[in-house]
């Protein structure tokens, strides 16, 4: 199976650990990815306030190229990432104006989107084309006895009739990997809620009990760790996680490893191969997984 | 016509009033696909419990005041048919609570003082030049400008994005997401004469948001509270009385804008930096490099290599 690959900036930046993940697993599954060529950064979330005709343009420039690829679907590790482009194709064919004006700035570049390529997560390739039988196949060291809080976050799930996956209020996606390597899958309260990253620039505090709020509703369900979906969940989560620590002064962590570093896991990669991090790695050992 | 099949469900309803607290009851009945939850719930009042209260008017998503949690989203009780929900969920059995955040009043009726005084802080009025009042002259909207406004004019104050919102949980100086639609909808129509006002009141509110799109998934008029606010924050050039939160998230969004304009993608080294300020990305660097992230930190993302066309999208060259 053939899918063009959109990491992101993040995953090419400080999340570069979901890449590397990402790609051992895919490989792994016989999914080729091809990166899209000459990709342009979607504008994470940000830029549709600043610049909205530009945003819309920015990310039709990649469909094209995947387009031009003769493939329609893009898939990215990064729910951001699949949220903007999302957004984006939704605004070009609902909104009139837009669409006109997006056309106008498009105009003599060598951008020419059909309407066909849309971006989608890697979760949903995994489930939808792959097949959790599939996936079960390449099993080779089951997680077993770990217990693996499942953090969906905001943009892969949200708004529901754009995202179109799953449930917004009660999605199943994660939980159904986890199964798959063995382990335990801990769904909590505060699994669909915002992890903070966007307020961490304006509203630094907030953003941090945004962030706590997540990982200690993981630790009063009795998860060990948390996977996740998203490059950006990833900083706030996981590289900063010990700035959430600090700031609510508790003892202990709540690691968040991407969803393909756990399948990763499972797969049989160590921890160094998948760039799993130092917190993760601690719990997997004193857990008897590594 | 064949007469619509009923079919048996079971409405588990969260009770609450001040003396006993939060309860749960139980609620047997046959509805067909017609029948709205407003409909389910005034038959269990009229026919099987007269103590359940909730609130609910003009039964087709007009008056706002049937907000709930319905298996969890915040919907619209006469909007939402029973068997829809069953069907989603594959169960019978729905789970019927009054919205979070509202402070319970009586079973699923909240009170909704608080969101009224979000809603009247942001001036939800016209306020128009002294001649038009007078008479003396006309000031007409152009079709444009009516269609920017139209979307974010169609709130109901339901306050179920309030209901679904993070953000004004943890920040009581956000003004959260239905007052921001109501804002702006006067902040962006030219015929309204206090716009430096509007400002003042708006523009730090809304570099409170989270961008969770909360608010987006829930509201049943598709208003999208959170567009209206992304397209407040856009007014923040314009504004030169600036918060330190305005501050830095115009900073931020001009680095987001000078990196892609530059190389085609975000390098967020040079971002964080830029947004930020030195000190703070220093103190986050510590942190990172104790989970163990520092290998990453350099980390560049390759140039896009037709940089003159990114330019041509962004509207520049
Ligand atoms: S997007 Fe902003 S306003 Fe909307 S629910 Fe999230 S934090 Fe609240
Ligand atoms: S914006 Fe939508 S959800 Fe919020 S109060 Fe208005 S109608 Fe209700
Ligand atoms: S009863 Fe009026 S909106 Fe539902």
């Amino acid at each position: 199976m053939k899918i063009a690959y959109y990491p992101g900036c993040a995953a090419h930046g400080l999340s570069k650990d979901v890449d590397i993940a990402t790609r051992k697993v895919a490989e792994v599954l016989g999914v080729e990815l091809v990166e899209v060529p000459d990709w342009n950064c979607c504008g994470g979330g940000f830029y549709d306030e600043y610049n909205e005709v530009g945003h819309v343009a920015l990310n039709l420039r990649n469909l094209s190229q995947v387009e031009k690829m003769g493939l329609q679907k893009m898939v990215t590790p990064c729910s951001v990432c699949l949220h903007s482009h999302r957004l984006a194709t939704y605004k070009y064919k609902e909104d009139k104006d837009i669409k006109k004006k997006v056309e106008k700035r498009l105009e003599g570049t060598s951008v020419k989107y059909d309407g066909k390529a849309d971006a989608e997560h890697i979760v949903w390739v995994l489930i939808r084309d792959v097949g959790l039988e599939n996936i079960k196949k390449h099993v080779k060291k089951p997680l077993t006895g770990l217990r693996v809080g499942t953090y969906y976050g905001c943009q892969m799930l949200r708004p529901e009739q754009i995202m179109g996956f799953e449930k917004a209020y009660s999605p199943t996606s994660l939980s159904e990997l986890v199964a798959v390597t063995g382990a335990t899958p801990v769904p909590f309260p505060t699994m669909t809620s915002c992890c903070g990253f966007p307020l961490i620039g304006s509203n630094p505090k907030g953003a941090l009990k945004l962030a706590f709020n997540v990982l200690n509703g993981a630790k009063q369900s009795g998860a060990d760790l948390v996977i996740h979906p998203c490059s950006l969940c990833h900083l706030q989560l996981d590289s900063l996680q010990l700035k959430v620590k600090a700031e609510f002064n508790v003892n202990w962590t709540m690691p968040a490893i991407y969803v393909t570093q756990l399948l990763g896991l499972s797969f049989g990669f160590s921890p160094e191969e998948i760039g799993i991090g130092k917190l993760a790695i601690e719990v997997l050992r004193s857990k008897g997984v590594i | 016509m064949a007469q619509s099949q009923e079919e048996e469900v079971i409405l588990k309803v969260k009770r609450f009033n001040p003396e006993r607290g939060f309860w749960w009851a139980e609620y047997k009945l046959k509805v067909d696909k017609f029948t709205q939850f407003t409909e389910a719930l005034r038959r269990i009042k009229s026919e099987q419990d007269p103590t359940l209260s909730y609130r609910a008017s003009c039964h087709m998503a007009v008056c706002g005041s049937c907000g709930m949690k319905i298996n969890g989203e915040p919907r619209l009780a006469c909007k939402t048919l029973v068997l829809d929900v069953a069907k989603k969920y594959n169960n019978n059995v729905i789970i019927i609570e009054p919205m979070d955040y509202f402070k319970p009043i009586k079973d699923l009726i909240v009170d909704w003082d608080e969101f009224y005084e979000r809603m009247f802080k942001v001036k939800p009025r016209l306020y128009q030049a002294k001649e038009v009042l007078e008479g003396k002259a006309e000031h007409r909207l152009k079709p444009e400008d009516q269609r920017e406004l139209w979307k974010f004019a169609q709130c109901i104050w339901c306050g179920l994005c309030v209901s679904a919102c993070p953000a004004v949980v943890i920040d009581q100086q956000f003004l959260g997401p239905a007052a921001h639609a109501k804002g702006y909808r006067f902040l962006a129509d030219p015929r309204d004469t206090i716009t430096e006002e509007r400002m003042k009141i708006l523009i730090d509110s809304s570099w409170r948001c989270t961008y969770c799109y909360q608010c987006f998934n829930v509201c049943p008029r598709d208003i999208e509270p959170v567009t209206a606010i992304k397209k407040t924050r856009s007014f923040t050039k314009l504004y030169k009385d600036k918060s330190e939160v305005a501050e830095i998230g115009e900073r931020h969004i001009e680095a987001i804008h000078e990196s892609i304009s530059k190389t085609g993608k975000l390098q967020e080294a040079e971002v964080y930096v830029k947004a930020y300020g030195v000190l703070q990305s220093l103190i986050d660097l510590v942190y990172m490099s104790g989970a163990g992230k520092l290998k990453y930190m350099l980390v560049q993302s390759k140039p896009v290599q037709n940089i003159k066309e990114i330019k041509k999208i962004l509207g520049g060259e």
